[in-house]
Protein backbone atom coordinates (compact mmCIF):
# COMPACT_ATOMS: atom_id res chain seq x y z
CA UNK A 1 0.00 0.00 0.00
CA UNK A 2 2.81 2.13 1.12
CA UNK A 3 4.17 1.51 -2.52
CA UNK A 4 1.16 2.54 -3.80
CA UNK A 5 0.86 5.54 -2.55
CA UNK A 6 4.86 6.82 -3.68
CA UNK A 7 3.86 5.79 -7.34
CA UNK A 8 0.63 7.99 -7.11
CA UNK A 9 3.24 10.87 -5.73
CA UNK A 10 5.43 9.69 -8.50
CA UNK A 11 3.65 11.35 -11.24
CA UNK A 12 3.23 15.08 -10.74
CA UNK A 13 -0.35 15.06 -13.22
CA UNK A 14 -2.18 12.57 -10.22
CA UNK A 15 -0.15 15.47 -7.81
CA UNK A 16 -2.15 17.69 -9.31
CA UNK A 17 -5.02 16.35 -9.63
CA UNK A 18 -5.07 15.43 -5.59
CA UNK A 19 -4.53 19.19 -5.11
CA UNK A 20 -7.74 20.62 -6.96
CA UNK A 21 -9.63 17.84 -5.53
CA UNK A 22 -8.36 19.07 -2.11
CA UNK A 23 -9.06 22.52 -3.33
CA UNK A 24 -12.33 21.51 -4.32
CA UNK A 25 -13.73 19.57 -1.15
CA UNK A 26 -11.64 22.01 0.90
CA UNK A 27 -13.45 25.67 0.20
CA UNK A 28 -16.30 23.83 -0.30
CA UNK A 29 -16.20 22.20 3.66
CA UNK A 30 -15.11 25.80 4.87
CA UNK A 31 -17.09 27.99 2.64
CA UNK A 32 -18.68 29.75 5.80
CA UNK A 33 -14.96 30.68 6.77
CA UNK A 34 -13.40 31.59 3.45
CA UNK A 35 -15.49 33.37 1.73
CA UNK A 36 -16.12 37.29 2.03
CA UNK A 37 -19.84 37.07 1.45
CA UNK A 38 -21.44 34.17 2.68
CA UNK A 39 -24.94 35.67 2.92
CA UNK A 40 -24.69 35.97 -0.82
CA UNK A 41 -24.98 32.61 -1.35
CA UNK A 42 -29.16 32.92 -1.25
CA UNK A 43 -31.22 35.63 -2.48
CA UNK A 44 -29.42 38.81 -1.75
CA UNK A 45 -30.09 41.73 -3.50
CA UNK A 46 -27.37 44.41 -3.83
CA UNK A 47 -28.56 46.76 -6.80
CA UNK A 48 -25.37 49.25 -5.61
CA UNK A 49 -23.08 47.29 -7.22
CA UNK A 50 -24.58 44.76 -9.56
CA UNK A 51 -22.16 43.57 -12.93
CA UNK A 52 -19.38 44.63 -11.32
CA UNK A 53 -16.01 43.72 -13.19
CA UNK A 54 -13.18 41.88 -10.85
CA UNK A 55 -12.13 44.10 -8.20
CA UNK A 56 -10.39 44.07 -5.18
CA UNK A 57 -13.35 43.41 -2.54
CA UNK A 58 -14.94 41.02 -5.34
CA UNK A 59 -12.25 39.13 -6.46
CA UNK A 60 -14.15 37.60 -9.42
CA UNK A 61 -16.90 40.27 -10.08
CA UNK A 62 -20.44 40.27 -8.72
CA UNK A 63 -23.52 39.20 -10.17
CA UNK A 64 -26.29 40.37 -12.33
CA UNK A 65 -28.58 41.16 -8.75
CA UNK A 66 -24.87 42.31 -7.31
CA UNK A 67 -23.67 39.35 -5.11
CA UNK A 68 -19.57 38.41 -4.89
CA UNK A 69 -19.51 35.65 -7.12
CA UNK A 70 -16.55 33.99 -6.05
CA UNK A 71 -18.49 33.32 -2.79
CA UNK A 72 -21.12 31.79 -4.95
CA UNK A 73 -18.87 29.50 -6.67
CA UNK A 74 -17.27 28.38 -3.64
CA UNK A 75 -20.91 27.58 -2.30
CA UNK A 76 -21.50 25.89 -5.81
CA UNK A 77 -18.96 23.40 -5.03
CA UNK A 78 -20.95 22.45 -2.23
CA UNK A 79 -23.81 21.43 -4.16
CA UNK A 80 -21.91 19.65 -7.19
CA UNK A 81 -20.29 17.41 -4.85
CA UNK A 82 -23.17 16.80 -3.00
CA UNK A 83 -24.93 16.10 -6.29
CA UNK A 84 -22.24 14.02 -7.34
CA UNK A 85 -21.86 11.49 -3.78
CA UNK A 86 -25.47 11.59 -3.94
CA UNK A 87 -26.02 10.05 -7.35
CA UNK A 88 -23.12 8.40 -7.36
CA UNK A 89 -24.12 5.58 -4.10
CA UNK A 90 -27.67 5.61 -5.76
CA UNK A 91 -26.50 4.61 -8.95
CA UNK A 92 -23.41 2.42 -8.24
CA UNK A 93 -25.08 0.15 -5.81
CA UNK A 94 -27.85 -0.60 -8.21
CA UNK A 95 -25.69 -0.87 -11.04
CA UNK A 96 -23.04 -2.98 -9.72
CA UNK A 97 -26.15 -5.38 -8.25
CA UNK A 98 -27.78 -5.84 -11.33
CA UNK A 99 -23.80 -6.96 -12.93
CA UNK A 100 -23.13 -8.98 -10.53
CA UNK A 101 -26.72 -10.91 -10.40
CA UNK A 102 -27.21 -10.89 -14.58
CA UNK A 103 -23.59 -11.56 -14.92
CA UNK A 104 -23.40 -14.99 -12.17
CA UNK A 105 -26.41 -16.25 -13.01
CA UNK A 106 -26.53 -16.04 -16.57
CA UNK A 107 -29.73 -17.83 -18.58
CA UNK A 108 -32.76 -15.63 -18.76
CA UNK A 109 -32.43 -13.40 -16.12
CA UNK A 110 -28.71 -12.05 -17.67
CA UNK A 111 -30.89 -11.93 -20.89
CA UNK A 112 -32.98 -9.91 -19.07
CA UNK A 113 -31.09 -7.25 -16.76
CA UNK A 114 -28.96 -6.88 -19.63
CA UNK A 115 -31.60 -6.00 -22.44
CA UNK A 116 -33.37 -3.66 -19.79
CA UNK A 117 -29.60 -1.96 -19.30
CA UNK A 118 -29.42 -2.10 -23.05
CA UNK A 119 -32.64 -0.15 -23.54
CA UNK A 120 -31.07 2.55 -20.99
CA UNK A 121 -27.68 3.01 -22.58
CA UNK A 122 -29.24 3.40 -25.96
CA UNK A 123 -31.15 6.59 -25.28
CA UNK A 124 -28.80 9.28 -25.07
CA UNK A 125 -27.68 10.79 -21.58
CA UNK A 126 -28.77 13.99 -21.49
CA UNK A 127 -32.01 13.46 -23.43
CA UNK A 128 -33.04 10.97 -20.69
CA UNK A 129 -32.16 13.30 -18.03
CA UNK A 130 -33.83 15.72 -19.82
CA UNK A 131 -37.31 13.86 -20.26
CA UNK A 132 -36.98 12.89 -16.46
CA UNK A 133 -36.53 16.26 -15.80
CA UNK A 134 -39.46 17.40 -18.09
CA UNK A 135 -41.76 14.97 -16.55
CA UNK A 136 -41.12 15.57 -13.15
CA UNK A 137 -41.00 19.04 -11.46
CA UNK A 138 -37.13 20.34 -11.93
CA UNK A 139 -36.11 20.41 -8.55
CA UNK A 140 -32.43 19.48 -6.76
CA UNK A 141 -34.30 15.81 -6.20
CA UNK A 142 -35.48 15.75 -8.82
CA UNK A 143 -32.52 16.44 -11.11
CA UNK A 144 -30.58 13.91 -9.00
CA UNK A 145 -32.72 11.43 -9.75
CA UNK A 146 -33.02 12.10 -13.46
CA UNK A 147 -28.71 11.46 -13.31
CA UNK A 148 -29.05 8.47 -11.44
CA UNK A 149 -31.74 6.97 -13.85
CA UNK A 150 -29.16 7.20 -16.68
CA UNK A 151 -26.07 6.07 -14.51
CA UNK A 152 -26.95 2.58 -13.33
CA UNK A 153 -26.17 0.89 -16.06
CA UNK A 154 -22.97 1.72 -16.65
CA UNK A 155 -22.22 0.31 -13.92
CA UNK A 156 -24.09 -2.50 -14.80
CA UNK A 157 -22.23 -3.29 -17.95
CA UNK A 158 -18.66 -2.72 -16.45
CA UNK A 159 -19.54 -5.28 -13.63
CA UNK A 160 -21.39 -7.92 -15.25
CA UNK A 161 -18.23 -8.34 -18.09
CA UNK A 162 -16.12 -8.64 -15.14
CA UNK A 163 -18.24 -11.22 -13.63
CA UNK A 164 -18.39 -13.28 -16.51
CA UNK A 165 -14.39 -13.71 -16.58
CA UNK A 166 -14.31 -13.86 -12.95
CA UNK A 167 -16.53 -16.37 -12.99
CA UNK A 168 -14.70 -18.82 -14.86
CA UNK A 169 -11.51 -18.18 -12.25
CA UNK A 170 -10.36 -20.82 -9.94
CA UNK A 171 -11.37 -19.34 -6.91
CA UNK A 172 -15.06 -19.30 -7.88
CA UNK A 173 -15.94 -22.70 -8.87
CA UNK A 174 -13.46 -23.86 -5.11
CA UNK A 175 -15.83 -21.72 -3.64
CA UNK A 176 -18.82 -23.10 -4.95
CA UNK A 177 -17.29 -26.71 -4.26
CA UNK A 178 -16.83 -26.03 -0.79
CA UNK A 179 -20.67 -24.95 -1.03
CA UNK A 180 -20.89 -21.58 -1.49
CA UNK A 181 -24.22 -19.59 -1.67
CA UNK A 182 -24.66 -17.86 -4.63
CA UNK A 183 -24.84 -14.55 -2.78
CA UNK A 184 -21.74 -15.79 -1.20
CA UNK A 185 -19.95 -16.13 -4.31
CA UNK A 186 -21.02 -13.07 -5.47
CA UNK A 187 -20.67 -10.81 -2.94
CA UNK A 188 -17.58 -11.91 -0.86
CA UNK A 189 -15.73 -13.48 -3.71
CA UNK A 190 -16.47 -11.82 -6.98
CA UNK A 191 -17.42 -8.28 -5.80
CA UNK A 192 -13.83 -7.91 -4.25
CA UNK A 193 -12.27 -8.60 -7.54
CA UNK A 194 -14.17 -5.84 -8.82
CA UNK A 195 -13.74 -2.92 -6.52
CA UNK A 196 -10.62 -1.62 -8.27
CA UNK A 197 -12.57 -0.85 -11.51
CA UNK A 198 -15.24 0.60 -9.73
CA UNK A 199 -13.27 2.94 -7.78
CA UNK A 200 -11.30 3.61 -10.61
CA UNK A 201 -14.91 4.17 -12.63
CA UNK A 202 -16.28 6.16 -9.65
CA UNK A 203 -13.85 9.16 -9.26
CA UNK A 204 -13.81 9.17 -13.08
CA UNK A 205 -17.32 9.32 -13.09
CA UNK A 206 -17.86 11.99 -9.99
CA UNK A 207 -16.15 14.32 -12.64
CA UNK A 208 -19.05 13.40 -15.33
CA UNK A 209 -22.09 13.33 -12.82
CA UNK A 210 -21.26 17.28 -11.96
CA UNK A 211 -20.84 17.87 -15.39
CA UNK A 212 -23.93 16.34 -16.24
CA UNK A 213 -25.66 18.12 -13.80
CA UNK A 214 -24.48 21.29 -14.82
CA UNK A 215 -25.23 20.92 -18.37
CA UNK A 216 -28.87 20.57 -16.66
CA UNK A 217 -28.77 23.49 -14.93
CA UNK A 218 -27.19 25.26 -17.88
CA UNK A 219 -30.92 23.63 -19.75
CA UNK A 220 -32.90 25.71 -17.06
CA UNK A 221 -33.41 22.04 -15.80
CA UNK A 222 -31.52 21.67 -12.85
CA UNK A 223 -30.79 23.28 -9.28
CA UNK A 224 -32.66 26.64 -9.59
CA UNK A 225 -32.78 29.96 -8.40
CA UNK A 226 -31.61 31.30 -5.68
CA UNK A 227 -29.38 28.10 -4.91
CA UNK A 228 -25.74 28.83 -6.36
CA UNK A 229 -25.39 26.36 -8.84
CA UNK A 230 -22.18 26.41 -11.52
CA UNK A 231 -24.55 25.59 -14.63
CA UNK A 232 -27.02 27.93 -13.94
CA UNK A 233 -24.31 30.48 -13.54
CA UNK A 234 -22.90 29.95 -16.74
CA UNK A 235 -26.66 29.89 -18.61
CA UNK A 236 -27.08 33.26 -16.68
CA UNK A 237 -23.95 34.64 -17.47
CA UNK A 238 -23.98 33.81 -21.35
CA UNK A 239 -26.48 36.07 -22.50
CA UNK A 240 -24.04 39.37 -21.20
CA UNK A 241 -21.21 38.00 -23.40
CA UNK A 242 -18.52 39.07 -24.07
CA UNK A 243 -19.25 42.50 -21.70
CA UNK A 244 -19.60 41.07 -18.39
CA UNK A 245 -17.07 38.19 -19.54
CA UNK A 246 -16.67 37.14 -15.41
CA UNK A 247 -20.47 36.11 -15.03
CA UNK A 248 -19.50 32.79 -17.77
CA UNK A 249 -15.76 32.49 -16.82
CA UNK A 250 -15.39 31.89 -13.51
CA UNK A 251 -17.93 29.76 -12.69
CA UNK A 252 -16.82 27.44 -16.40
CA UNK A 253 -13.37 27.43 -14.67
CA UNK A 254 -14.83 26.07 -11.65
CA UNK A 255 -16.13 23.15 -13.59
CA UNK A 256 -13.12 22.97 -15.36
CA UNK A 257 -11.03 22.49 -12.22
CA UNK A 258 -13.50 19.61 -10.37
CA UNK A 259 -13.79 17.50 -14.05
CA UNK A 260 -10.27 18.01 -15.16
CA UNK A 261 -9.54 17.07 -10.99
CA UNK A 262 -11.48 13.82 -10.57
CA UNK A 263 -10.25 12.85 -14.32
CA UNK A 264 -6.38 13.01 -13.57
CA UNK A 265 -7.00 10.81 -10.03
CA UNK A 266 -9.01 8.44 -11.56
CA UNK A 267 -6.45 8.04 -14.37
CA UNK A 268 -3.70 8.14 -11.83
CA UNK A 269 -5.96 5.02 -10.01
CA UNK A 270 -6.50 2.89 -12.86
CA UNK A 271 -2.40 3.15 -13.05
CA UNK A 272 -1.90 2.49 -9.43
CA UNK A 273 -4.53 -0.81 -9.57
CA UNK A 274 -3.21 -2.01 -12.92
CA UNK A 275 0.34 -3.12 -11.44
CA UNK A 276 -1.47 -5.37 -9.61
CA UNK A 277 -1.02 -8.25 -11.24
CA UNK B 1 -22.16 -52.14 0.60
CA UNK B 2 -22.55 -50.02 3.91
CA UNK B 3 -18.74 -49.27 4.04
CA UNK B 4 -19.63 -47.37 0.40
CA UNK B 5 -18.73 -43.92 0.39
CA UNK B 6 -19.31 -43.09 -3.41
CA UNK B 7 -21.18 -45.17 -4.91
CA UNK B 8 -21.28 -44.13 -9.15
CA UNK B 9 -23.44 -46.61 -11.65
CA UNK B 10 -24.63 -46.82 -14.87
CA UNK B 11 -23.52 -43.27 -15.08
CA UNK B 12 -23.58 -41.50 -18.56
CA UNK B 13 -23.26 -37.96 -19.58
CA UNK B 14 -23.43 -36.13 -22.88
CA UNK B 15 -23.73 -32.52 -23.79
CA UNK B 16 -26.07 -31.10 -26.22
CA UNK B 17 -25.02 -28.91 -29.01
CA UNK B 18 -27.03 -27.08 -31.81
CA UNK B 19 -27.04 -30.17 -33.92
CA UNK B 20 -26.07 -33.21 -32.40
CA UNK B 21 -25.25 -34.70 -28.92
CA UNK B 22 -21.72 -35.54 -27.85
CA UNK B 23 -21.23 -38.28 -25.33
CA UNK B 24 -18.65 -37.87 -23.02
CA UNK B 25 -19.51 -40.61 -20.37
CA UNK B 26 -21.05 -43.61 -21.12
CA UNK B 27 -22.02 -45.94 -18.29
CA UNK B 28 -19.03 -45.78 -15.64
CA UNK B 29 -19.68 -47.64 -12.48
CA UNK B 30 -17.47 -46.61 -9.76
CA UNK B 31 -17.27 -47.02 -6.00
CA UNK B 32 -15.40 -46.04 -3.76
CA UNK B 33 -15.21 -47.45 -0.03
CA UNK B 34 -14.63 -45.87 3.46
CA UNK B 35 -10.78 -44.80 3.66
CA UNK B 36 -10.16 -46.19 0.21
CA UNK B 37 -7.83 -44.44 -2.10
CA UNK B 38 -8.78 -44.71 -5.52
CA UNK B 39 -7.37 -43.70 -8.62
CA UNK B 40 -8.95 -42.73 -11.93
CA UNK B 41 -6.33 -42.60 -14.61
CA UNK B 42 -7.15 -41.68 -18.58
CA UNK B 43 -5.96 -39.73 -21.24
CA UNK B 44 -6.62 -35.72 -21.77
CA UNK B 45 -10.38 -35.77 -22.56
CA UNK B 46 -11.42 -39.14 -21.35
CA UNK B 47 -13.56 -37.93 -19.23
CA UNK B 48 -11.69 -37.74 -15.56
CA UNK B 49 -12.65 -34.40 -14.80
CA UNK B 50 -16.18 -34.57 -15.52
CA UNK B 51 -16.83 -37.16 -13.64
CA UNK B 52 -15.35 -35.07 -10.44
CA UNK B 53 -17.75 -32.17 -11.28
CA UNK B 54 -20.87 -34.21 -11.96
CA UNK B 55 -19.92 -35.68 -8.07
CA UNK B 56 -19.81 -32.20 -7.05
CA UNK B 57 -23.12 -31.40 -8.88
CA UNK B 58 -21.48 -28.48 -10.67
CA UNK B 59 -22.49 -29.98 -14.35
CA UNK B 60 -26.03 -30.80 -13.81
CA UNK B 61 -26.54 -27.23 -13.33
CA UNK B 62 -25.14 -26.77 -16.82
CA UNK B 63 -26.77 -25.83 -19.45
CA UNK B 64 -27.06 -28.94 -22.77
CA UNK B 65 -25.62 -31.36 -20.24
CA UNK B 66 -27.51 -34.65 -19.78
CA UNK B 67 -26.51 -36.83 -16.88
CA UNK B 68 -27.58 -40.52 -16.48
CA UNK B 69 -27.04 -42.74 -14.38
CA UNK B 70 -27.01 -42.70 -10.42
CA UNK B 71 -24.53 -40.93 -7.70
CA UNK B 72 -24.70 -41.78 -4.14
CA UNK B 73 -22.63 -40.52 -1.34
CA UNK B 74 -23.47 -42.52 2.04
CA UNK B 75 -26.52 -43.87 0.51
CA UNK B 76 -27.97 -40.30 -0.56
CA UNK B 77 -28.72 -39.60 -4.06
CA UNK B 78 -27.13 -37.34 -4.78
CA UNK B 79 -29.66 -36.33 -8.08
CA UNK B 80 -32.78 -36.67 -5.60
CA UNK B 81 -30.84 -34.56 -2.94
CA UNK B 82 -31.93 -30.83 -2.66
CA UNK B 83 -29.79 -28.00 -3.14
CA UNK B 84 -29.68 -27.34 0.23
CA UNK B 85 -28.59 -31.14 1.22
CA UNK B 86 -25.93 -30.93 -1.93
CA UNK B 87 -24.61 -27.32 -0.27
CA UNK B 88 -24.36 -28.90 3.27
CA UNK B 89 -22.34 -31.59 1.70
CA UNK B 90 -19.92 -29.66 -0.11
CA UNK B 91 -17.34 -28.47 1.93
CA UNK B 92 -18.18 -30.57 4.89
CA UNK B 93 -18.67 -34.15 3.65
CA UNK B 94 -16.97 -33.92 0.14
CA UNK B 95 -14.35 -31.55 -0.66
CA UNK B 96 -11.60 -31.43 -3.50
CA UNK B 97 -7.97 -30.07 -4.48
CA UNK B 98 -7.97 -28.56 -7.70
CA UNK B 99 -5.02 -28.91 -10.55
CA UNK B 100 -3.91 -25.07 -10.01
CA UNK B 101 -3.71 -23.95 -6.33
CA UNK B 102 -2.88 -20.67 -6.91
CA UNK B 103 -5.98 -19.71 -8.90
CA UNK B 104 -8.14 -21.71 -6.53
CA UNK B 105 -7.73 -19.27 -3.96
CA UNK B 106 -9.53 -15.50 -3.88
CA UNK B 107 -6.59 -13.26 -4.43
CA UNK B 108 -8.47 -10.48 -2.57
CA UNK B 109 -8.33 -12.67 0.96
CA UNK B 110 -5.35 -13.69 3.21
CA UNK B 111 -4.72 -17.24 3.77
CA UNK B 112 -6.27 -16.78 7.17
CA UNK B 113 -9.27 -15.48 6.21
CA UNK B 114 -9.65 -18.37 3.68
CA UNK B 115 -9.36 -20.63 6.37
CA UNK B 116 -11.77 -18.87 9.00
CA UNK B 117 -14.33 -19.49 5.94
CA UNK B 118 -13.63 -22.81 5.55
CA UNK B 119 -13.65 -23.96 8.75
CA UNK B 120 -17.17 -21.81 9.11
CA UNK B 121 -18.54 -24.37 6.89
CA UNK B 122 -17.82 -26.94 9.47
CA UNK B 123 -18.41 -25.74 12.85
CA UNK B 124 -20.68 -22.01 12.50
CA UNK B 125 -19.59 -19.09 14.11
CA UNK B 126 -16.47 -20.02 14.74
CA UNK B 127 -14.19 -17.38 16.20
CA UNK B 128 -11.78 -15.76 13.86
CA UNK B 129 -9.46 -16.60 16.70
CA UNK B 130 -10.00 -19.98 17.21
CA UNK B 131 -9.83 -20.80 13.47
CA UNK B 132 -6.65 -19.16 12.91
CA UNK B 133 -5.24 -21.39 15.70
CA UNK B 134 -6.96 -24.42 14.20
CA UNK B 135 -5.48 -22.99 10.97
CA UNK B 136 -2.10 -23.15 12.28
CA UNK B 137 -2.47 -26.78 13.67
CA UNK B 138 -3.44 -27.44 10.02
CA UNK B 139 -0.56 -25.93 8.13
CA UNK B 140 1.54 -27.84 10.82
CA UNK B 141 0.07 -31.17 9.52
CA UNK B 142 1.27 -30.39 5.78
CA UNK B 143 5.08 -29.16 7.32
CA UNK B 144 4.49 -25.48 7.13
CA UNK B 145 6.53 -24.23 10.22
CA UNK B 146 5.93 -20.50 9.49
CA UNK B 147 2.59 -20.47 9.66
CA UNK B 148 1.98 -17.03 10.95
CA UNK B 149 3.41 -15.87 7.73
CA UNK B 150 2.14 -18.09 5.73
CA UNK B 151 -1.52 -16.66 7.54
CA UNK B 152 -1.20 -13.20 7.10
CA UNK B 153 -0.01 -13.77 3.51
CA UNK B 154 -2.11 -13.38 0.17
CA UNK B 155 -2.36 -16.79 -1.66
CA UNK B 156 -0.18 -14.58 -4.57
CA UNK B 157 2.72 -14.42 -2.20
CA UNK B 158 3.48 -17.96 -1.98
CA UNK B 159 5.12 -20.20 -3.65
CA UNK B 160 2.85 -22.93 -5.91
CA UNK B 161 4.26 -25.76 -3.77
CA UNK B 162 3.40 -23.89 -0.77
CA UNK B 163 -0.25 -22.81 -1.78
CA UNK B 164 -0.58 -26.73 -2.76
CA UNK B 165 -0.07 -27.69 0.78
CA UNK B 166 -2.28 -24.85 1.86
CA UNK B 167 -4.46 -26.24 -0.55
CA UNK B 168 -4.28 -29.78 1.19
CA UNK B 169 -4.64 -27.92 4.39
CA UNK B 170 -7.55 -26.26 3.33
CA UNK B 171 -9.81 -29.52 1.84
CA UNK B 172 -9.12 -31.42 4.60
CA UNK B 173 -10.01 -28.70 6.83
CA UNK B 174 -13.66 -30.08 8.07
CA UNK B 175 -12.13 -33.64 7.97
CA UNK B 176 -14.49 -34.82 4.93
CA UNK B 177 -15.22 -38.03 4.36
CA UNK B 178 -14.62 -38.02 0.55
CA UNK B 179 -11.63 -35.83 -1.06
CA UNK B 180 -11.45 -35.58 -5.09
CA UNK B 181 -8.25 -34.47 -6.31
CA UNK B 182 -8.71 -33.81 -9.72
CA UNK B 183 -4.64 -33.99 -11.39
CA UNK B 184 -3.40 -32.46 -8.13
CA UNK B 185 -0.11 -30.52 -8.44
CA UNK B 186 -0.32 -30.72 -12.28
CA UNK B 187 0.61 -27.07 -12.36
CA UNK B 188 3.52 -27.75 -10.28
CA UNK B 189 7.30 -29.04 -10.81
CA UNK B 190 7.69 -33.06 -10.37
CA UNK B 191 9.91 -32.33 -7.18
CA UNK B 192 7.40 -30.00 -5.06
CA UNK B 193 4.28 -32.63 -6.58
CA UNK B 194 6.25 -35.45 -5.35
CA UNK B 195 6.75 -34.19 -1.86
CA UNK B 196 2.71 -32.54 -1.36
CA UNK B 197 1.49 -35.65 -2.56
CA UNK B 198 3.76 -37.32 0.01
CA UNK B 199 1.95 -35.15 2.66
CA UNK B 200 -1.53 -35.58 1.34
CA UNK B 201 -0.66 -39.18 1.50
CA UNK B 202 0.30 -39.71 4.92
CA UNK B 203 -2.60 -37.13 6.32
CA UNK B 204 -5.38 -39.21 4.31
CA UNK B 205 -4.07 -42.39 6.04
CA UNK B 206 -4.46 -40.79 9.02
CA UNK B 207 -7.32 -39.35 8.63
CA UNK B 208 -9.27 -42.29 7.51
CA UNK B 209 -10.70 -39.83 4.09
CA UNK B 210 -11.44 -41.63 1.03
CA UNK B 211 -9.73 -40.34 -1.92
CA UNK B 212 -10.51 -40.09 -5.55
CA UNK B 213 -7.37 -39.21 -7.61
CA UNK B 214 -7.74 -38.15 -10.67
CA UNK B 215 -4.54 -38.20 -12.51
CA UNK B 216 -2.54 -39.21 -15.72
CA UNK B 217 0.75 -39.72 -13.82
CA UNK B 218 0.78 -43.53 -13.76
CA UNK B 219 4.06 -43.22 -11.23
CA UNK B 220 2.25 -41.14 -8.76
CA UNK B 221 -0.76 -43.33 -8.58
CA UNK B 222 0.88 -46.64 -8.53
CA UNK B 223 2.35 -45.21 -5.14
CA UNK B 224 -1.06 -43.77 -4.28
CA UNK B 225 -3.77 -45.93 -4.79
CA UNK B 226 -5.41 -48.71 -3.57
CA UNK B 227 -7.18 -49.42 -6.60
CA UNK B 228 -7.32 -48.39 -9.84
CA UNK B 229 -9.76 -47.10 -12.51
CA UNK B 230 -8.40 -47.15 -16.10
CA UNK B 231 -10.65 -44.74 -18.06
CA UNK B 232 -10.78 -44.84 -21.85
CA UNK B 233 -12.89 -42.54 -24.05
CA UNK B 234 -15.65 -42.13 -21.67
CA UNK B 235 -15.67 -45.75 -20.45
CA UNK B 236 -13.75 -47.53 -17.68
CA UNK B 237 -11.84 -50.11 -19.36
CA UNK B 238 -10.58 -51.66 -16.48
CA UNK B 239 -10.29 -51.44 -13.00
CA UNK B 240 -8.61 -53.50 -10.07
CA UNK B 241 -6.37 -53.17 -7.53
CA UNK B 242 -3.15 -51.39 -8.03
CA UNK B 243 -0.87 -53.96 -7.62
CA UNK B 244 -3.36 -56.29 -10.14
CA UNK B 245 -3.19 -53.65 -12.41
CA UNK B 246 0.27 -52.60 -13.20
CA UNK B 247 1.63 -55.91 -12.49
CA UNK B 248 -0.89 -58.04 -14.28
CA UNK B 249 -2.33 -55.72 -17.07
CA UNK B 250 -5.00 -56.98 -19.01
CA UNK B 251 -6.33 -54.53 -21.46
CA UNK B 252 -4.89 -53.27 -24.38
CA UNK B 253 -5.23 -49.53 -23.51
CA UNK B 254 -3.63 -50.16 -19.64
CA UNK B 255 -0.96 -51.57 -21.31
CA UNK B 256 -0.21 -49.15 -24.12
CA UNK B 257 -0.64 -46.23 -21.00
CA UNK B 258 2.01 -47.95 -19.23
CA UNK B 259 4.37 -48.20 -22.18
CA UNK B 260 3.68 -44.54 -22.76
CA UNK B 261 5.59 -44.06 -19.22
CA UNK B 262 8.70 -42.30 -20.17
CA UNK B 263 12.00 -43.44 -18.62
CA UNK B 264 15.09 -42.36 -17.40
CA UNK B 265 16.98 -44.58 -19.38
CA UNK B 266 15.37 -44.49 -22.72
CA UNK B 267 17.22 -42.94 -25.06
CA UNK B 268 13.96 -41.96 -28.00
CA UNK B 269 11.28 -40.55 -27.60
CA UNK B 270 8.53 -43.45 -25.94
CA UNK B 271 6.05 -45.00 -28.61
CA UNK B 272 2.24 -43.62 -27.69
CA UNK B 273 -0.41 -44.81 -29.11
CA UNK B 274 -3.75 -43.94 -29.00
CA UNK B 275 -6.99 -45.04 -30.73
CA UNK B 276 -6.94 -48.56 -31.58
CA UNK B 277 -9.98 -50.24 -32.02
CA UNK B 278 -8.64 -52.55 -29.31
CA UNK B 279 -9.22 -50.14 -26.99
CA UNK B 280 -12.67 -49.74 -27.21
CA UNK B 281 -13.57 -53.18 -26.01
CA UNK B 282 -14.09 -52.73 -22.30
CA UNK B 283 -11.90 -55.54 -20.29
CA UNK B 284 -15.25 -56.00 -18.13
CA UNK B 285 -18.77 -54.62 -17.05
CA UNK B 286 -20.64 -53.06 -20.13
CA UNK B 287 -22.05 -56.76 -20.61
CA UNK B 288 -25.34 -54.60 -21.15
CA UNK B 289 -24.28 -53.09 -24.12
CA UNK B 290 -23.02 -53.77 -27.43
CA UNK B 291 -19.65 -52.24 -28.51
CA UNK B 292 -19.40 -49.57 -30.47
CA UNK B 293 -22.56 -47.99 -30.13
Amino acid sequence: MKLKIKILLANPLSVMGLLLISLVFGSAIFADFITPFPLHKGAVVDFSNFNQAPNLTNIMGTDLVGRDLFTRIIYAFRISIMLGVVVLIISVPIGVFMGLLAGYSGGKLDFVLMRITDVFLSIPPLVLAMAVMGLLEPTLLNGMLAVTAMWWPWYTRLIYNLTRSEKEEGYVVAAEVVGASRWHVMFREILPNCTHAIITKMTLDFGFVILIVSSLSFLGLGVQAPTPDLGSMVAEGARYLPDSWWLTVFPGLAILIIVFGFNLVGDALRDMMDTDS
Amino acid sequence: MSDSILDIQNLSLSFQGLTETVDVLDNINLSINRGERVALVGASGSGKSVIARIILGLLQSQKGAIVKGSVRFRGIELEAATGNQIESLRGREISMIFQDPTSSMNPVYKIGTIFHEILNRGTHNISKKLALIKASKLLEEVSITEFKRVLESYPFQLSGGMNQRVMIALALANKPALLIADEPGTALDVTVQAQTLKLMHNLVKKNNTAVLFISHNLGVVRQFADRVYVIYKGRIVESGSTSSIFENTKHPYTKALMNAVPKITSKSFFDASDDSSLFKQPAFHHKDREIGQ
